[in-house]
């Protein structure tokens, strides 16, 4: 059994005995589908809302996510590795990823976790706005959210056991 | 790199007079490490899940970003314990005077270096309040990238030394800049 560690700006799919986990989530969200008859899971650790910034930088969006690519492997897969900073694409890719690796997309479930506003006296919808526009994009795919721990002001990290299905969030506090 | 350690040295003396005098002990803030990294880079600087006290100082003006005062939380309970004339060891847990004590030191580190950093760019820096976080250090850090995404491709690191005689222990600080401001500078 093995640890997938799904860095910010990543998507992975992994398979029984793998667990993907995420770190340190505050602001990001991250959006797990699942197909319990494959036991096939996919995992997507976004940072910004939507693809509304086309004045940003090539250089800044590659070197936020250098540790995706790196983890990815290979050059092509760049621009795709880039985009899953947003949450719609992420999910497009994740949804990609996973029935590519046999799962059903009718079958598929969600969770999602973070969000948060790790400043609460400062006026941020980040995290709100990652989780609102994690809800669109699932509803607009037909997917349900069967469980979620949102909001709030406080850093999560999470583990998806692929083999049980079983999503355990932890705090330091 | 020159300009750059010119100013993080005269800002770690003006801000060892204000928080001697906050604090009303000889204070003396070192510079241990300084590097510029890209925000990818910025992960391994301490664990992602390290706990840690942030204060954040957003800027607006001239310059787009902020900087963040990251200090671990044992390190934090220190300072807190001298802040408020409490026996070394004694704080279990931060208290509104705590965090509003903390915010305050944090508040002198981050505006002393804007200061530093506007006379010696002339340009001006709107500071605008301090923000408080006490939570693992990959999650305060994620929102604030997230939050200047648009503006920010690399960071200025500093790893501080800060001696409270006879207290010495060390924090963090990040220094977050739009890259043309950032490239002046190094």
């Amino acid at each position: 059994m093995g640890n997938i560690e799904v860095t910010m700006g990543a998507v992975a799919a992994a398979r029984p005995p793998d667990n993907l986990t995420a770190s340190a989530i505050g602001s990001c969200v991250v959006t797990i589908l699942y197909d319990p008859a494959s036991r096939i899971g996919a995992m997507a650790h976004a940072m910004l809302s939507d693809r509304r910034l086309p004045h940003l930088k090539r250089d800044a969006l590659d070197a936020t996510s250098s540790s995706a690519r790196t983890r990815e492997g290979g050059n092509e897969r760049r621009h795709e590795i880039r985009d899953v900073k947003y949450v719609d694409a992420a999910i497009d890719e994740m949804i990609k990823k996973i029935v590519t690796s046999g799962a059903k997309k009718g079958n598929l479930e969600a969770r999602l976790v973070g969000g948060a506003n790790m400043f609460p006296k400062l006026k941020s919808y980040i995290g709100r706005d990652n989780v609102l526009s994690a809800k669109k994009k699932l509803e607009e795919e037909g997917i349900e959210i069967v469980g979620e721990c949102v909001g709030g002001s406080v850093g999560r990290s999470v583990e998806f056991s692929v083999t049980s299905g079983i999503v355990t969030v932890t705090t330091k506090f | 790199m020159h300009k750059i350690q010119e100013i993080t040295r005269e800002a770690a003396m003006s801000a060892s007079k204000a928080l001697a005098k906050l604090t009303d002990v000889p204070v003396a803030v070192g510079v241990h490490q300084l590097k510029v990294l890209s925000v990818a880079e910025l992960e391994p600087v301490l664990a992602p899940e390290e706990l840690v006290v942030g204060i954040y100082l957003p800027v607006a003006g001239e310059l787009a970003g902020g900087a963040l005062l990251a200090i671990p939380k044992k390190n934090a309970f220190a300072l807190s314990d001298l802040l408020a004339g409490r026996d070394s060891g004694t704080t279990r847990k931060l208290n509104e005077l705590d965090i509003s004590a903390l915010k305050e030191v944090g508040n002198i580190v981050c505006g002393t270096y804007f200061s530093v950093l506007a006379n010696k760019m002339k340009i001006r820096i709107i500071e605008q309040l301090p923000n408080y976080s006490y939570d693992m250090f990959g999650a305060i850090t994620s929102q604030i990238l997230a939050g200047l995404t648009q503006s920010v491709e690399k960071a200025l690191f500093v790893e501080m030394e800060f001696i409270f005689s006879p207290i010495l222990f060390r924090a963090h600080y990040l220094l977050f800049l739009n890259s043309s401001k950032l490239e002046e500078l190094v």
